[in-house]
């Protein structure tokens, strides 16, 4: 093959790479603001649900339970008193 | 399953009464089965009262070192958390304080010993700080455990909810059907509860009627544990006392609130915090919003404070 043609083809190779390497760091910055955003949108939603409201597993705190009590009315099915 | 089909069944147990609710009629028989092994283990194990038990066999042992049973290693495992994470509020190493009041035999004999006990009539001094749960030394993978400078154990404060939760998940497991377990007004819950949750009563005494003062609130896991000052009572020396020992004195705990009631994961984590919330007094409004448990707090004279998400009163159903 001609030397010229040798170099053209390293130029294309080249210039090909550095589309793509320029490409990939365009899709990865975009990756990272879109997730940036979506946590900003709603992250809050995470931050509710693994609040007091889900039980510690560890055994290095008292356990808070799942959900608080809820009102209800009338008597009740046992009653919690000392003993 | 509907609220028709919740089957209970009441039985006497640890000198106190005993409520198992199923939410399938048919588990109830299988579920009772259960519970009746488990609270066998618990009394053999911690007993203070029968001299077979490995507790008054440890109590008698003169700081040797002793071999425990699963069960037992289970249950001083528990104990002795509910210190660390009370700061030696809740303490396993009362017996000899609560001895000190009379409270050396099953409480009704107690009760009928009145004055009539020498023992229980004369003058008492403060017996003074209880020797303190570092004092007990488990190795729980080894099976053994040695009390140090006479420290004698009492496990009442953690025991029978430890035992409640331990009959409700394995009645869960076993029997598979929601199941609520009541140990003297330590209620614990397993599996899948009612729609509507399970209703639980809290006042002052687990032997009041269901609509006694109080407040009524559902619960569907873990559990509800309540200690009050005004229930185990009794005499000495003409001088009220109470079996709520407060680990700094010896004494029985001189607390503003008269009844505590607290929710949480589980019910040995739910008395832990409310027999501690009972000892600490007015500081425990602060710690229990503090780590986020909900709770009911009665003062003496009846008004009452929540913490951590606790239903308010309604007004029409007054403490």
């Amino acid at each position: 093959m001609p030397q010229h043609h040798i170099r053209a083809a390293a130029h294309d190779r080249d210039v090909g790479m550095a589309k793509i390497t320029a490409l990939s760091w365009r899709a990865g910055a975009a990756g990272v603001v879109i997730a940036g955003l979506l946590t900003f949108a709603f992250g809050h939603h995470v931050a509710a649900s693994s609040g007091p409201a889900v039980p510690r597993n560890d055994q290095g705190s008292i356990l808070i339970p799942a959900q608080p009590p809820a009102p209800a009315a009338g008597s009740g099915q046992v009653t919690s008193g000392a003993s | 399953m509907t609220t028709s089909e919740i089957t209970r069944d009441t039985f006497a147990v640890f000198g106190t009464t005993a409520v198992l609710l199923v939410t399938t009629p048919r588990a109830i028989t299988p579920a009772r089965a259960v519970a009746d092994r488990v609270l066998a283990e618990v009394d053999l194990a911690c007993s203070r009262f029968r001299p077979d038990s490995e507790l008054a066999r440890l109590n008698a042992a003169g700081g040797e070192s002793v071999a425990i049973s699963a069960v037992f290693a289970d249950l001083l495992a528990a104990a002795l958390r509910a210190a660390k994470l009370t700061g030696g509020d809740v303490d396993p190493t009362c017996a000899h304080a609560l001895a000190s009041l009379g409270y050396d035999r099953d409480f009704a004999d107690v009760r009928k010993a009145g004055a009539q006990s020498p023992r229980l009539t004369g003058p008492v001094g403060p017996v003074g700080p209880v020797p303190g749960w570092g004092r007990v030394r488990l190795d729980r993978a080894g099976r053994r455990v040695r009390l140090e400078h006479g420290a004698q154990l009492d496990l009442g404060a953690t025991a029978k909810a430890w035992a409640a939760d331990k009959c409700a998940n394995q009645i869960a497991d076993r029997v598979g059907c929601g199941i609520l377990v009541s140990l003297g007004g330590d209620v614990a819950v397993g599996g899948e509860a009612p729609p509507d949750g399970w209703r639980v009563r809290v006042t002052d005494d687990h032997a009041a009627p269901s609509w006694a003062a109080g407040q009524t609130v559902t619960i569907s896991s873990g559990g509800l544990a309540t200690s009050s000052t005004t229930v185990r009572t009794w005499t000495v020396g003409g001088r009220p006392v109470h079996h709520i020992i407060d680990p700094s004195t010896g004494e029985p705990a001189r607390s503003c609130w008269r009844t505590v009631s607290v929710a949480a994961g589980t019910c040995t984590d739910a008395n832990t915090a409310s027999t501690a919330a009972i000892v600490r007094g007015a500081a425990a409004l602060d710690w229990l919003h503090d780590i986020g448990l909900p709770a009911r707090l009665v003062r003496h004279d009846g008004t009452v404070e929540t913490t951590a998400g606790w239903p308010r009163d309604d007004p029409d159903d007054a403490a």
